[in-house]
């Protein structure tokens, strides 16, 4: 899995924010706010990951149960399909 | 030469527009940081694509354009609002176009003595030194309403209507909603970056407000008194 490209996480005023540029900013003139988390597993996605690969680096970083951690991915990575952000 | 926004400009305008909207931002200084050329012929290209504009208000358009696509590069960004300045602080209302700002601004004048419009169309938004400024530049949209001057950005307000009057601040991330939408938001990656960085540095200096107004006296005094 990988973000589409054409996509910019930056801190803003203490925030996460992601901004589209060039392409990608035809077809999406919004802007996203991402928790600590969120933002994380955002750069992960910068440069292309897989379902476990992801959930393996939340847990050593995060200390959450695996299920909670697959609860909240998995909802994150629903948003980021229904947005279009997301290749497979 | 001119000198907008602090920023030294080699530019020649043909048109009396730009010519007269500029003539107070003539400057002695003789090295550029940047080069504005309007050819005739481009002139005559962007009119001949929108009939409803003259040449004069085509050059206008296009002069402001290059210039704020180039602002960021020196630390500085427009801001469509309608910028007033009372006590030497600068107050910047920000909607899109027809929601009223300049209606709103226009009571200021009304109420404050001393205040006066900085800019009612395009002000930019600059970083100098660790402060955030305020500057009127030549480009103020449908109206001459500008003033060569630069002041300390005090707020930012949204503005929007309401049949009572009421302001609240709103978290960074709503402001950088807003702000990206009334500012020209660059297409490649190294502008935007920029343009994100100076953003960052604003947010998180200067306060941003959402204001629901009416047309009576009264939403002057609400705005002021919640932003001096």
């Amino acid at each position: 899995m990988k973000t589409k490209p054409g996509f910019m996480l930056r801190s803003v005023g203490g925030r996460n924010v992601v901004v589209a540029i060039g392409q990608a900013s035809l077809e999406f003139n919004g802007m996203i706010t991402l928790n600590e988390t969120g933002a994380f597993i955002w750069k992960m996605l910068q440069t292309g990951c897989s379902y476990d690969e992801l959930i393996d680096a939340i847990k050593k970083e995060y200390d959450a149960t695996e299920e909670d951690i697959k609860t909240g991915v998995d909802a994150l990575l629903a948003q980021m399909r229904e947005a279009n952000l997301l290749e497979e | 030469m001119y000198k907008i926004a602090g920023v030294v400009v080699d530019m020649n305008p043909k048109y009396p527009r730009v010519t007269k909207q500029s003539e107070a931002y003539k400057t002695d200084d003789t090295k550029p940081d940047i080069h504005i050329t309007m050819p005739e012929e481009f002139i005559a290209e962007r009119q001949k694509e929108n009939p409803h504009l003259s040449l004069d208000e085509c050059e206008y358009i296009w002069t402001g354009s290059a210039f704020y696509n180039l602002l960021p590069e020196f630390g500085g960004f427009l801001l469509h609002s309608s910028a007033v300045v009372y006590e030497n602080k600068a107050y910047l209302f920000t909607a899109p176009s027809g929601t009223g700002k300049s209606t709103h601004t226009q009571l200021w004048l009304k109420n404050f003595e001393g205040s006066y419009i900085l800019n009612d169309d395009k002000p930019a938004i600059k970083l100098e030194d660790g402060n955030v400024l305020a500057y009127g530049t030549p480009f103020s949209g449908k109206t001459d309403w500008n003033v060569n001057k630069r002041v300390p950005l005090q707020a930012i307000c949204i503005l929007g209507r309401g049949e009572k009057n009421e302001i609240e601040k709103v978290p960074p991330e709503e402001a950088l909603f807003v702000i990206l939408d009334q500012t020209c938001r660059p297409y490649d990656a190294d502008k935007m970056d920029k343009l994100l960085t100076i953003l960052d540095k604003v947010i998180s200096e200067v306060p941003v407000y959402r204001l629901k107004c009416n047309m009576e006296d009264e939403a002057a005094f609400i705005s002021y008194n919640a932003m001096k």
